[in-house]
């Protein structure tokens, strides 16, 4: 048996409360849970402070990486802390071709988040678009806009994007591409799993008995009321999708050895890690690490806090 | 006198919020004796749920806790080790929840769900375990209960599954029962029907009951002695018959007077508003009567003739119609400016489908639909945006009605722009306008619909339903979900506003004794079908169809000197669904009075 909640629950809901005061809307409460649940703070100040490093990596590293001619072949594969013959102190070693890793990880990081953003950010218009038609629209166009959708997901991320690189060569734009194209069924799926639910709510007969315009009742009614799972999703697809692109890049498909990405520093050093050269790998290694963990903390955050189940 | 079975006394409990201790029930006491039934009412948050599950320590212990004395058979159960209250719990105090829905475990057979506790508390073994679950259902008026131990949960109707819930709270034959508001989920047929087993099984066993309930009716149908609270204070204890004769507190009596009662509508003519109290002194205002808003001399605003809506059942991977939902059946009937027609029936009789079908958001199969003049069903696009601006639609659920993402002034702003009636900048004074109108202050619109509660929810839902300057409103279960005396409140706003605006309501309710008050006439509706409609005083005081007798007999009724025995029946309420090729049979009305018509009762349509 279970027992009734709602009785003992009913008991806190809250009172309206007299006064003048403009009250917060629903994202504003959550954003306000977020910073008080101490781990998605952490997240936030871990992800803020590389998205900080990231846009002023110019500034702030010690060297640019991909200009070659600050490289010195014979400052190649030293020890995180050892002083080039110049003078400069390479805090977190050099690769094999005298880079800076530091300057190195800084400049990664810019191309890891950029992609992970971008690539995200258009796949998730894309498919939320789609899953919102789909799930308005509802007979036949819905059947086969989820064929394709179902199609799309049984087969892995991974391969999809290996053929689409392999077709169109390198670069960040077309890594960005492939992201794209593995990434937006599963916003597809999300929204309209939503919606249909959104859909069926009485705000929503409400607003077409009022004969608001279908558009209307898409974008202003169920839209926003689709939003929470979709952040979720969104910000656990950011993640997978920067590891996406370091996996790529690792294998030596995602990025030009011009532009190295953290993936391709971490595979430049990977040869050398059984020599006892660690730092090559490990340190780009660390970073994308702590990048994942830092989004994936906001992320189960959010989850929790935007789960209608939990409310109140 | 003799011990009482259950002593409850200065029980106060209190919940951690937010890191902080709140009191929500204050020095509850009250005592159970054997045999006795005791009824605790109150509205929502009034603390009777937390008494319940206070006495059975079913309250997390992590974040609230309780304290003053609970005696039950010599023993104070607060002081209880946990396996000792385990013991208890099942064995010698049983319960009942609300839910029947979900109080059964859809993936366990019933005989299993009532063998586990008999092989558990009881130490029974299977085959007698059986025979004993049998021997339960038998009790509970389960028809055939032997064949029925192997089916599941959703093969049981809900009132069958409340069947199910007592008798495996009655399973070890405890000396006290703890009913949580077992009927209000239920049909009120289904809800006579349970009422009845439990009075009959209490004499059957011996044991006492302790009842919790929103519902006066019910409680002059049950209790020996009522317990009233009102916000975790106990305000009242007497014997039943003094509270609904001579109520001292003065929310008792403010609860008393919301309590619509059937039958106490007799000599008017007109819909009645509730009268109202004054909450310190208890003084009682008469009700003001109502004009006579009905526009007699003009044509219908809403003319409904043999509309028919239908759910095809499609199977298999062909998606063939194998059958279909027969959800509204040939209805007809028309409502004048002014005028207020109540559908009432029980769920699944399809008095909410007819009033989505009015407006199209479900589409009609078949029949005719004039609004103003209007033909819905033939309506384009634009037609039927300007239809849906006189009709306005108030729906059950207040806290489901309103987007939780947008302020209130906007939502009630929205559909006026959409319309072009003000424009952008001058809606803020519109709306604060409205929400005076409905009884909110007009500071109220930049805060979210979760800011207020369910009564003044239901009162933006007006307010939004007004910005329109609608002719007709459809207000389907519109104070189902609301407390008594709210509920009482929102009617008499409605009330104020039909004889304001000249509104027509079509008041879709399974509340007889409000439909009894608000209506100028009614529509008794069973599986799909009108079978009963004329003005309200003809069909109440002079009930033709044996369906709308069987409903009006069994709504309780508040005043326990009234109090009536029913058969213990275990008849269901019977479904809509029939497969593809059914042809429905053409119904014939007879017409016993002024503008009172009667379907004929044949002997397939007999209820």
């Amino acid at each position: 048996m279970t027992l009734p909640t709602e009785s003992a629950s009913s008991i806190h809901a809250p009172a309206a409360k007299p006064g003048k005061r403009r009250s917060v809307s629903p994202f504003a409460q959550a954003f306000g849970k977020l910073l008080r649940d101490p781990l998605a703070l952490t997240g936030i100040v871990v992800l803020s402070a590389f998205v900080l490093l990231a846009i002023f990596a110019p500034l702030l590293a010690p060297q640019n990486p991909y200009d070659l001619s600050q490289l010195d072949i014979m400052d190649g594969r030293l020890k995180p802390g050892s002083e080039s013959m110049t003078g400069t102190v390479y805090l977190l070693g050099t690769d094999d071709q005298g880079r800076d890793l530091f300057s190195a990880i800084l400049f990664g990081l810019r191309t890891s988040i950029l992609v992970g953003l971008v690539s995200a950010a258009i796949a998730l218009l894309i498919g939320a678009s789609i899953g919102l038609l789909s799930a308005y629209a509802g007979g036949r166009t819905d059947a086969f806009l989820m064929r394709i959708v179902d199609i799309q997901l049984s087969f892995p991320a991974i391969l999809i994007a290996l053929i689409f690189l392999a077709v169109l060569g390198q670069g960040v734009d077309k890594i960005i591409f492939a992201l794209v194209v593995t990434q937006w069924a599963y916003y597809a799926r999300t929204i309209r799993g939503s919606a249909l639910v959104e859909r069926k709510r009485a705000y929503v007969d409400a607003a077409r008995s009022m004969a608001l315009p279908d558009r209307r009742v898409l974008f202003r009614h169920i839209l926003p009321n689709c939003l929470p799972p979709l952040i979720v999703v969104a910000t656990m697809r950011v993640a997978y999708a920067i590891m996406l692109e370091a996996t790529l890049s690792f294998l030596g498909i995602g990025l030009p050895v011009t532009e190295p990405s953290l993936g391709l520093l971490v595979s430049n050093g990977f040869e050398y890690l059984l020599s006892g050269d660690y730092w090559i790998s490990f340190f780009p290694g660390l970073a994308l690490l702590i990048l994942i963990v830092a989004i994936n903390l906001i992320g189960d955050s959010l989850r929790d806090i935007l789960n209608p189940r939990r409310e109140g | 006198m003799t011990n009482p079975i259950l002593s409850v006394q200065d029980l106060t409990t209190s919940f951690r919020v937010d890191g902080q201790w709140r009191d929500v029930i204050r020095g509850v006491a009250f005592d159970i004796q054997p045999r006795e039934t005791v009824a605790v009412v109150g509205e929502s948050g009034s603390g009777k749920s937390v008494t319940a599950m206070s006495i059975m320590r079913l309250l997390s212990p992590a974040n609230s806790r309780s304290t003053g004395r609970i005696e039950f058979e010599g023993r104070n159960l607060l002081d209880l080790p946990l396996p000792d209250m385990q013991a208890i719990r099942g064995n010698r105090i049983g319960m009942i929840f609300q839910e029947p829905m979900t109080s059964l475990n859809p993936v366990l057979k019933i005989g299993d769900q009532i063998t586990e506790v008999l092989r558990h508390h009881r130490g029974m073994s299977d085959a007698g375990a059986m025979a004993e679950a049998a021997r339960l259902l038998d009790r509970v008026r389960i028809p055939s209960a032997r064949q029925r131990l192997g089916e599941y949960p959703m093969n049981f109707s809900g009132g069958m599954r409340q069947r199910v819930v007592i008798a495996i709270a009655l399973a070890c034959s405890p000396r006290l029962l703890i009913a949580d508001e077992p009927t209000t989920a239920l049909d009120v047929t289904i809800q006579a029907q349970i009422l009845e087993l439990i009075k009959t099984l209490q004499e059957e066993e011996g044991m006492s009951v302790l009842f919790i309930t929103h519902d006066m009716g019910v409680v002059a149908e049950v209790s020996d002695r009522t317990v009233v609270m009102y916000r975790g204070d106990v305000v009242e204890t007497a014997t039943t018959e003094e509270i609904f004769r001579r109520a001292r507190h003065p929310y008792s009596r403010a609860l008393l007077s919301a309590v619509p009662q059937l039958g106490a509508m007799r000599g008017h003519d007109r819909p009645l508003r509730f009268p109202r109290v004054d909450m310190t002194t208890g003084e009682i205002a008469p009700p003001q009567s109502t004009a006579d808003t009905v526009r007699r001399d003009a044509a219908p605003i809403l003319e409904v003739a043999n509309l028919v809506t239908r759910f095809p059942i499609r199977k298999g991977i062909l998606r063939r119609v194998v059958g279909r939902i027969h959800a509204v059946e040939d209805i007809s009937f028309e409502l004048r400016q002014g005028e207020t027609l109540s559908l009432v029936g029980e769920s699944g009789c399809g008095k909410s489908t007819t009033g989505r079908s009015l407006i199209r958001l479900e589409e009609p199969t078949g029949g005719t639909v004039s609004l103003n003049g209007h033909d819905v069903r033939k309506a384009g696009h634009s037609e039927l945006a300007s239809i849906r601006r006189d009709v306005q639609m108030i729906f059950q659920d207040p806290f489901e009605s309103l987007n939780p993402r947008i302020r209130i002034g906007a939502a009630i702003a929205e559909p006026m722009i959409a319309h072009g009636l003000v424009s952008r900048r001058d809606a803020p004074a519109r709306v604060a306008g409205l929400l005076e109108r409905v009884g909110l202050s007009g500071e109220m619109m930049q805060r979210f619909p979760h800011e207020f509660s369910g009564g003044q929810r239901q009162r933006i839902c007006i307010a939004r339903a007004l910005a329109l300057e609608p002719r007709l409103i459809i207000a389907d279960e519109s104070v189902s979900a609301l407390d008594v005396s709210v509920k009482a409140q929102v009617i008499n706003l409605m009330l104020d506003l039909q004889e304001r605006y000249g509104l027509g309501y079509l008041f879709i309710s399974h509340d007889m004794a409000v439909v009894e008050r608000i209506s100028h006439r009614v529509a008794v509706m069973y599986l799909g079908e009108i079978v009963e409609i004329g003005p309200r005083a003809a069909v109440f005081e002079n009930p033709r169809h044996p369906y709308t007798r069987k409903l009006i007999a069994a709504v309780p009724v508040a005043d326990p000197s009234r109090r009536q025995r029913r058969v213990a029946t275990a008849e269901e309420i019977r479904s809509p669904y029939r497969s593809a090729d059914y042809v429905p049979p053409k119904r014939l009305f007879r017409e016993v009075g002024d503008g009172h018509f009667v379907q004929i009762v044949d002997d397939e349509a007999a209820a």
